[in-house]
């Protein structure tokens, strides 16, 4: 017997009781649809996540905290330290976020020191971990341990926005010549030019200090800017405002403002804190106190960050809020996916009870065909086959229905407001589907596999609901079939 | 000259309950190539029970079945299957036609086991109609058929493969006299067409009297088992075919 015949005479098995085929098919529809709309909208939740996270950080990026307060054993974090991070295998560049905090600073630039800007967003890095933690320059150059631009000048990058930063010192803050903003026009439309052209405009950094009788003293460095980062929120807000140096260049700023100041302070102040009680507790100096550490790939940046934490400091991934995130997502999907085994499983029995009742009225034909010489193996075959069948032909209904539901869901508010009931109502309905979706991301993900996946599980569903069935065909007894009245 | 069906000490018990039937107690026969052979007996004689015996419809309690030198009361299921396709063919008294398909789909039925391609074998089924001249009923549906046409086409199902064995139970039982004899007439056509033995349990004595070998059965015990002289054999053939003869011109 040709496998084309058993096809054939399954299909005509089915479309002869075409009631109760479509009845059963509609079970596995039913539990298809349930279970690939569940994983969409877990992948679409889980692909969300992703690109929420991606937007608040790197997740290749460690953060070491080292703010100390009381005792700790954990070692100085200082340059040596670090050198010995950045041989540990996988991370690829690991640098010191230094701010000069107790450095009062202001950047100055224009005819009579007009404009003025922040210093206070300016960070000393290693030069070499710059374009390793990703941050991206949109002109200019990155800086390197030789970059000169003059005796006594600082090179320097900037934020993308950093020009926006100046405000004319010679207006009152709320007059609205203060400041330039970003995308501000004039009354013609036209842009509006920052006041400082940061590429080729002369800026200096203004050390400032006052004596006991409030006399002001001031020691300027001209800063050269070699480069324009790209602004990024998740690399820090610096890369839109502020400005990067070399750590040591930040470094002899901070001695040469201490030497202005007249007094030696540590490299980082000490500061009071309050703690739990009221009490007050000193920060401890333990090296540099906010350092990045990136790592080659997602994956092993729990294994890094193990290893840095049991040299006793304290760390910060994403890699922990993303399991966090990931664990209740898979929670939920959890929950829903065996609403969905439920309902598919339903199916199941409908198929196993449709083929058992197939077997009752087919006892006689079952006999019959035995006795021509029809082998038991394709017996069990075509039950196999018409059970498959269904599983399939559900399937197929099943998928085309999710990818109705799932276009539906992804476009709520846009049908929504064609088929005219918008609304406050229906606003909320849609952020019921989007409920884990920043509103750009789909509320419900189908991709090619997924739809493979449930046909083929759906197809096996019936298969395995046929095997009970399809064994017990094969166990009638030729001789009864055909008394059989 | 070797038998086609050799039975030894062929033993049937049916228990019900505490009690035992012997249902066929003791068979020893041997049937020969070509043979037209009809079991003839009381009703409960076992004459059914030999047939299925023979056919491998049912295993023996003691005993053996050969055929065409192969012992198929030792055969597997799947064997017995294989076998049946190559050498054995059926006619039942109620027909049994799969309802839900057409006469050549039914006559084509045991091509389709054996593999036959669908092209072939519904040519081959379309032949073996039109020999039963059903040409014109092809394409219908068994309920839309008269009995006599039924088992006609469950005649062509039995001979379209070319078995070497034909096996019918009580073929006319259902049918009146006069289809009696033409399904009659066109099964022993066929058999002596193409030299196939031919078996068959009836109850009608005309019918047994065109046999050429007559096994009477009485409570499972084979009590006479003889061949027919052949001239009395073509006597009672014409006499028995004549009417249809007369009509068939
Ligand atoms: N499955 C069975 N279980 C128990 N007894 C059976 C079974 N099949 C047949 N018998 C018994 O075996 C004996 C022979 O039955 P069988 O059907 O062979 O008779 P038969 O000669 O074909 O009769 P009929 O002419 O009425 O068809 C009977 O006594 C019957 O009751
Ligand atoms: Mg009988």
């Amino acid at each position: 017997m040709k496998v084309t015949d058993i096809l054939r005479l399954a299909r005509e098995n089915l479309r002869r009781r075409k009631g109760r085929t479509a009845l059963t098919v509609i079970g596995v529809v039913v539990g298809t649809c349930a279970i690939v709309v569940m994983i969409s909208l877990g992948l679409a939740m889980s692909q969300s996540i992703e690109s929420m996270l991606a937007s608040w950080g790197d997740l290749t990026q460690i953060q070491i905290y080292n703010y100390v307060y009381g005792s700790t054993d954990a070692p100085t974090l200082d340059d040596e330290m670090l050198a010995s991070i950045k041989a540990l295998e996988h991370v690829t560049a690991v640098t010191p976020y230094y701010q000069a905090r107790n450095v009062n600073a202001t950047i100055v630039a224009g005819k009579n020191d007009r404009y003025n800007s922040y210093f206070y967003e300016t960070y000393g890095l290693y030069p070499d971990a710059v374009e390793a933690l990703g941050i991206q320059l949109i002109s200019g150059n990155y800086l390197t341990e030789t970059t000169d631009v003059g005796k006594g000048k600082i090179p320097v990058l900037v934020g993308e926005n950093f020009a926006y930063s100046f405000y004319d010192s010679t207006k009152d803050w709320n007059s609205s010549k203060y400041q330039v903003y970003q995308g501000q026009t004039d009354a013609l439309g036209n842009p509006v030019d920052p006041f400082v052209n940061v590429e080729k405009d002369k800026m200096w950094i203004r050390l400032q200090t006052w004596d006991d009788d409030g006399n002001e003293k001031h020691e300027d460095y001209q800063m050269v800017v070699v480069g324009v980062m790209a602004s990024d929120y998740a690399k820090g807000y610096f890369t839109d405002s502020g400005i990067v140096m070399r750590l040591a260049d930040l470094k002899r700023l901070e001695q040469a403002y201490e030497k202005l100041a007249g007094k030696r302070s540590s490299g980082s102040a000490s500061y009071m804190v309050g703690v739990n009680g009221g009490g007050m507790v000193a920060q401890q100096d333990n090296g540099y106190e906010n350092v990045y550490v990136k790592v080659d790939s997602v994956d092993h940046v729990e294994e890094v960050e193990e290893i840095i934490q049991s040299y006793g400091y304290q760390t910060n991934s994403m890699v922990q809020t993303r399991e966090a995130m990931q664990a209740q997502v898979a929670q939920t999907q959890f929950i829903l996916g065996g609403l969905a085994a439920i309902s598919l499983f339903v199916a199941a029995l409908n198929i196993a009870n449709t083929m058992t009742m197939a077997i009752y009225e087919r006892t006689r034909e079952i006999g019959v065909m035995k006795v021509l010489g029809c082998e038991l193996g394709k017996i069990r075959t075509l039950f196999l086959v018409e059970a498959g069948g269904i599983g399939f032909l559900g399937g197929v209904i099943g998928v085309i229905l999710s990818l109705i539901i799932s276009f539906i869901m992804n476009n709520f508010a846009l049908i929504a407001a064609v088929l005219g009931f918008g609304g406050a109502g229906m606003g909320d309905l849609s952020s019921i589907f989007g409920m884990y979706t920043d509103g750009s991301s789909a509320a419900s993900v189908i991709p090619i596999w997924l739809i493979l996946f449930a046909l083929a599980f759906a197809t096996l569903v019936g298969v395995l609901s046929g095997i009970m069935p399809a064994v017990r065909a094969t166990k009638i007894s030729a001789l009864e079939a055909i008394r059989h009245e | 000259m070797t038998p086609v069906i050799e039975v030894t000490n062929l033993r049937k018990i049916y228990k019900v309950g505490n009690e035992k039937v012997y249902a066929l107690n003791n068979v020893n026969l041997e049937i020969y190539p070509g043979e037209v052979c009809c079991i003839v007996g009381q009703s409960g004689s076992g004459k059914s029970t030999l047939l299925n015996q023979l056919a491998g419809l049912e295993k023996p309690t003691t005993g053996q079945v050969k055929i065409l030198g192969k012992e198929i009361s030792a055969m597997t299921e799947n064997q017995l299957a294989k076998f049946r396709q190559e050498n054995l063919g059926f006619i039942f008294q109620s027909y049994n036609l799969l309802p839900s398909m057409t006469a050549v789909e039914n006559v084509a039925l045991p091509l389709m086991f054996k593999g036959v391609s669908l092209q072939k074998r519904t040519q081959l089924a379309k032949a073996a109609l039109a020999q039963m001249g059903l040409s014109r009923r092809a394409n219908h549906k068994p309920t839309e058929m008269s009995g006599g046409q039924q088992q006609r086409v469950g005649i062509a199902r039995a001979f379209v493969s070319h078995p070497k064995v034909v096996f019918a139970d009580e073929p006319t039982g259902n049918l009146d006299s006069y289809t009696t004899k033409k399904v009659l007439y066109q099964m022993l056509s066929m058999a002596y067409q193409q030299g196939i033995t031919f078996i068959m349990v009836t109850h009608e004595p005309e019918l047994a009297a065109c046999a050429d070998r007559v096994i009477t059965l009485l409570d499972g015990v084979v009590q006479s088992n003889h061949l027919l002289p052949v001239q009395e054999i073509e006597h009672n053939r014409a006499e028995l075919f004549r009417e249809l003869e007369e009509t068939q011109e």
